[in-house]
């Protein structure tokens, strides 16, 4: 009932079951009517509008009852959507710092090994002139591309 | 007859209703947003060292770009879990 989410549950509350009184009441006080001599002629209209309220009080009762449970789903749905939002925010946290610990680690490696290399080049160095060829085919590898040697190949 | 018309259409309305509830897909992280960057070369050189040193390079780039590949199937996997929860 989509009209029903607009009102507040109180004035729904109010609204629904003074009408469903009103029928019930109207309903019982036709059946009497006929009781009264001057209010005779009433009763077939009294009784057919006090059955047309009872009948829309049952309706609005009823319809009331399933905004009721719709309304504590949503109440419901909410608080899980809460969680989920928070666990989200947490699992983006966690990951952040779990992927800034390894790069962290990365480059403490790195630079360790650099620092190593450093203290050995002399003799690295010593024994080996590296041909340009290599390094041709290794840049073209960084760069993802078939290596392409000029030159004679001796 | 307009009046009527209105308050019928209100009263056959009056069976419809819809929830909408889903949590929104959240943003990833920025440090999983950064692009790879590329490989480095190696420098015109016949020191054998200098090649060492670019390869070392290179190797933690690819570490590095590797935590981020690994950071995120970790968290797809754990933000659909928890978007699956919900539903």
């Amino acid at each position: 009932m989509w009209l029903i989410h607009l009102l507040p549950d109180g004035l729904l509350v109010w609204f629904v079951n003074v009408f469903l009184l009103l029928g019930i009441l109207a309903t019982l006080a036709s059946f009497f009517v006929s009781a009264i001599p001057l209010l005779d002629k009433y009763r077939l209209p009294a009784q057919f509008i006090s059955v047309i309220l009872l009948a829309a009080g049952v309706y609005f009762k009823g319809g009331y009852e399933i905004e009721k449970t719709w309304r504590a789903k949503v109440a419901e749905l909410e608080v899980k959507l809460e969680v989920a939002q928070n666990a989200a925010k947490n699992v983006n946290v966690q990951v952040e710092t779990q992927i800034v610990e390894k790069i962290k680690y990365v480059d403490r490696v790195k630079w360790k090994t650099k620092t190593v290399i450093k203290e050995v080049e002399k003799v690295i160095d010593a024994e080996c002139k590296v041909a340009p060829e290599a390094l041709t085919i290794l840049n073209s590898a960084a760069q993802n591309k078939e290596p392409v040697l000029t030159g004679e190949i001796k | 007859m307009r009046t009527f018309l209105t308050c019928a259409l209100a009263l056959m309305l009056t069976g419809c209703g819809t929830i909408f509830a889903k949590p929104d897909w959240p943003a990833a992280p920025e440090t999983l947003t950064k692009e790879c960057p590329d490989l480095k070369q190696v420098p015109e050189t016949e020191k054998l060292s200098v090649v060492v040193d670019t390869v070392v390079d290179n190797y933690a780039l690819y570490h590095e770009c590797q935590a981020k590949v690994q950071g995120w199937n970790d968290w797809y996997k754990q933000q659909k879990n928890i978007y699956e929860g919900v539903k």
